[in-house]
């Protein structure tokens, strides 16, 4: 196989993984530490002792909680094939009480092939419900409620809350509630009496620490050895991708990148960004697509009209270069722009060019932008440089 | 933290303790009928039950003080947590949703209670009653047990035994439903066309009238999560009481809620009329109490789970921020997972450490020694504080320890200027504070557009609270956390340390 088309190949196989976040959080989860070994405990011992269980998952979006889910779902359907059926609900659309009740009716005999009526009332569709947790329950089969956007659910009444976890309180249901959201005090905006019937397990999902974050980078980029790429190639890109991984300066792009939003998703993209920058001729990945990538994902649509500000610039130096309304155009651009403002809001009397005004975006930006400008005349950065 | 005070040593849990070590004694084959989930067992009945233990506590205090001291030396053995039976059975024994079979320390309400629809079943007379506490006293637990209770003695003292009707407020759809579910039951020939009004109707005409109502047997109402009944005009819940004092009515109703005063903010017009149902209050349990009721679960077991003080450290707690009795059942369910996972953990060690023997036989085998002495059998006093400490905790700090940098910035920013007593900013003002920050200390700083992602961030997560505006610079950012968390929090790194002072 040609050096180009293996390359190729290896490309689309890590583009691939990139997108898959079963894949991706697979390496998070093998220490028992971890929340995909606690939350696949707490179900199971649910399932085999047959208790019921409140948890919530808590942690910022994109953090990976319904990613580790899913896969505890999918271990466990694989464990106990007939003893589990899953209801989803999701916050932003069943927050109606009426409304998740009749989803919950519609799943549950979508689940068990029975005919789901749409002018079911709110008491038939609540009585259907208990009645059901309680056949479930006789026949040993644990319910597992998901509710996604769990802080949305806590408006109102809370009455379908309270009716889930009321219903768990009785010997006869055999149930499962997993909440799911991003606020950390989703817990307190539950009513005193939903509290008590929670039982205040929660699961935190934090950023990665920095070793957790080494491994994630090895485990996803490195490829396989026994796949249809050629041996050699793949033993060649892992070698030189553990290189680049031990590297300061590639650790230092890295942690600067991940300074804003430390979530595995906010990773991922950049992630995908450097692997697409690949260099097909050699065929592995190397340190400048990665630092291509952080200004690409960084950059702002702002920056993309720094001519502008360069020909302001030039007018102030050398102001009789420069006709006068091509100076005017260029300024009503900038402040359309947003690039810069007015200070004072007084009148419009007073002509465009006396009017101070003042920078909206930060020197270091226009550092960035005109440093990533190719066509930048010299002149321009010695005078940047000199203000900074 | 958790302060591990021990108990004086004071006389009074030894005795209760004692006492039932020596009910486990007596009859140990009872209990164990008493425990087996309702499912598989057929034969257990609460009453012969409840008669049998009623007289083995009858029975102790007769005893010298003597022969119960020896009884205290023949203790339970302790139990082995590797045993999946054992797990399970102590498990269930904790669960919330298993009920016991008396209802410990809620003696004196029940008996109230019971009285009082004995002589409303007696006299052939109506009557209302407001049961009220804070979640997790064993209201519903108690009113459960009491429609039992109430029937069989009826059945003994050859009154007609009355229906009983329990109704739990949050399944009505309309608040007027509710008329619409105690006709239901009273009148099961008749057909009402379905309109709350003429239900309510058919009932207040149906209790004025002698001759029609004195057919009907008197029924026993519990309506459940009163306060979801409470519209802006109360009406219903007016209704509802009003009921009771029509000259023929033939309801027992038991209404139970949270709020205290419920009754005398609601319903101010009955007590005109003289009729103001009876209250009922069932305080929070304190320590003593949660003690004797996690015990009493415990002691059909034929084995110690949990260390004494583990119990009271438990007790303690949860006394002292609520009291109540399922977040008790929760963190000691809490700390058995614990020992779970310790031992887990420790088998796996000890196996890894065979292995390491085999392959250095020179060594001499003190590893397992060791192990065998940290011989993990009963729930101790650090599993149960680790337990205590996780249903207690806020995730606040440890989410602020470990949010990235920029936004920790964000945050400690936002801290400032709300220092000097302002209630509130713009996003605007915000993002110059948090530029001012990062000129002051040479950090390069992030765009105008990363930082509008990380305020929603930290909205989304609970940290900032931001309002409404077409205008991204002009919404409103309010703080969500306590300044001190936030210094508590970041107290490790200098740089925010000295930005915060």
């Amino acid at each position: 196989m040609g050096r180009e088309k293996a390359a190729k190949e290896a490309l689309n196989l890590l583009r691939g993984r990139l997108c898959d976040p079963t894949f991706v959080f697979k390496p998070l989860s093998d220490s028992p530490e971890s929340n995909y070994s606690k939350l696949k405990f707490i179900i199971s011992s649910s399932v085999t002792e047959a208790c019921n269980n409140s948890i919530l998952l808590l942690g910022p979006r994109g953090s990976g909680k319904i990613a580790v889910l899913e896969l505890v779902l999918k271990d466990l359907f694989l464990e106990y094939p007939d003893m589990i059926s899953v209801i989803r609900l999701s916050g932003l659309l069943h927050s109606d009480d009426n409304c998740a009740f009749k989803e919950i009716a519609r799943q549950l005999c979508v689940e068990h092939d029975l005919l789901f009526s749409k002018m079911a009332s709110f008491d038939d569709n609540s009585q259907f419900m208990i009645a059901m947790l309680r056949e479930c329950g006789l026949a040993h089969k644990t319910v597992i409620f998901v509710l996604d956007e769990f802080d949305l659910f806590a408006q109102g009444k809370q009455r379908l809350l309270y009716s889930l976890l009321d219903a768990m309180q009785s010997i006869t249901s055999q149930a499962v509630v997993i909440g799911v959201s991003c606020r950390l005090d989703a817990d307190q905006l539950l009513e005193k009496r939903v509290r008590s019937r929670f039982s205040h397990r929660k699961l935190m999902f934090l950023p990665p620490s920095k070793e957790d974050l080494q491994r994630l980078l090895g485990h996803i980029l490195s490829l396989p050895l026994d796949s249809t790429l050629p041996r050699d190639y793949a033993v060649e890109f892992n070698a030189k991708l553990q290189n680049m991984l031990a590297d300061e300066k590639f650790k230092q792009t890295i942690y600067t990148y991940m300074d804003s939003d430390a979530t595995v998703n906010h990773l991922l993209r950049f992630l995908f960004r450097a692997v697409s920058y690949m260099d097909l001729g050699s065929g592995f990945l190397a340190l400048e697509n990665f630092k291509t990538a952080l200004p690409n994902i960084q950059r702002q649509p702002k920056l993309e009209c720094i001519t502008e500000y360069k020909s302001i610039h030039d007018t102030f130096q050398t102001s009789d270069y420069y006709a006068r309304n091509v100076c005017l155009r260029a300024f009503e651009h900038l402040q359309q722009r947003e690039l810069i403002s007015f200070t004072d809001n007084r009148g419009h009397n007073q002509s465009v060019e006396f009017r101070p005004v003042k920078l909206l975006i930060s020197s270091y930006e226009l550092q960035k932008g005109l440093k990533s400008y190719r066509s930048c005349p010299v002149i321009l950065l010695k005078l940047m440089d000199r203000e900074a | 933290m958790p302060t591990i005070a021990r108990s004086n040593g004071d006389s009074t849990p030894q005795k209760r303790r004692l006492r039932s070590d020596a009910e486990a004694k007596d009859s140990p084959i009872s209990t164990t009928v008493k425990w087996k989930s309702p499912r598989g067992c057929s034969s257990a009945s609460p009453n012969s039950l409840s008669n049998g233990t009623e007289r083995d506590f009858s029975d102790n205090p007769e005893r010298s003080p003597v022969k119960k001291n020896f009884g205290k030396f023949i203790s339970k053995p302790k139990w082995n947590p590797g045993d999946t039976e054992q797990m399970r059975e102590v498990k269930e024994a904790l669960h919330v949703s298993t009920a016991p079979s008396t209802v410990v320390c809620r003696e004196d309400e029940q008996k109230r209670v019971l009285e009082f629809c004995k002589v409303c079943v007696e006299q052939e007379k109506a009557g209302s009653l407001y049961v009220c506490g804070c979640p997790g006293t064993g209201k519903s637990l108690s009113m459960e047990k009491l429609k039992q209770l109430l029937v069989d003695w009826a059945k003994e003292a050859g009154h007609r035994q009355p229906d009983v009707l329990p109704i739990n407020c949050t399944s009505l759809a309309k608040t007027s439903d509710i008329f619409v579910k105690i006709l239901g039951d009273a009148q099961q020939r008749r057909k009402v066309n379905g309109s709350a009004t003429s239900a309510l109707q058919h009932l207040q005409n149906l209790y004025s009238q002698n001759p029609r109502s004195s057919r009907i047997k008197m029924m026993l109402i519990i309506v459940d999560e009163l306060d979801y009944l409470i519209t802006k005009d109360r009406a219903v819940l007016h209704d509802l009481f009003m009921l009771t004092t029509f000259p023929f009515s033939r309801c027992i109703l038991i209404g139970i809620a949270n709020a205290i005063d419920l009754a005398d903010r609601f319903l101010p017009r009955l007590q005109s009329l003289n009729c103001k149902p009876m209250v009922v209050t069932f305080r929070a349990y304190d320590k003593d109490q949660i003690l004797k009721i996690l015990r009493e679960r415990l002691s059909a077991l034929p084995y110690i789970v949990f260390q004494p003080q583990a119990l009271e450290l438990c007790a303690r707690k949860v006394a002292a921020a609520s009291g109540d009795m399922r977040r008790a059942l929760c963190v000691c369910r809490s700390a058995i997972e614990i020992l779970e996972a310790e031992l887990k953990e420790s088998s796996s060690n000890f196996n890894s450490l065979t292995v390491e023997k085999a392959c250095f036989e020179q060594q001499t085998a003190t590893a397992p020694d060791i192990l065998k002495k940290q011989d993990i059998d009963v729930v101790r006093l650090d599993h149960m504080a680790i337990a205590l400490s996780k249903t207690y905790r806020t995730p606040i700090v440890d989410t602020i320890q470990s949010l990235p940098q920029h936004q920790q910035i964000l945050l400690c920013s936002a801290v400032k200027h709300f220092r000097g007593g302002k209630k509130d900013t713009t996003v605007g003002e915000l993002k110059k504070s948090y530029m001012d920050i990062c000129k002051s200390s040479l950090i390069p700083p992030v765009g105008s557009l990363e930082l509008s992602t990380i305020c929603r961030v930290l909205n989304d997560q609970g940290l900032l609270k931001l309002g409404q505006s077409r205008d991204d610079k002009s919404k409103r950012v309010t703080l969500r956390v306590d300044e001190a968390d936030v210094t508590f929090a970041l107290q490790g790194i200098r740089f925010f340390r000295n930005c915060l002072q």
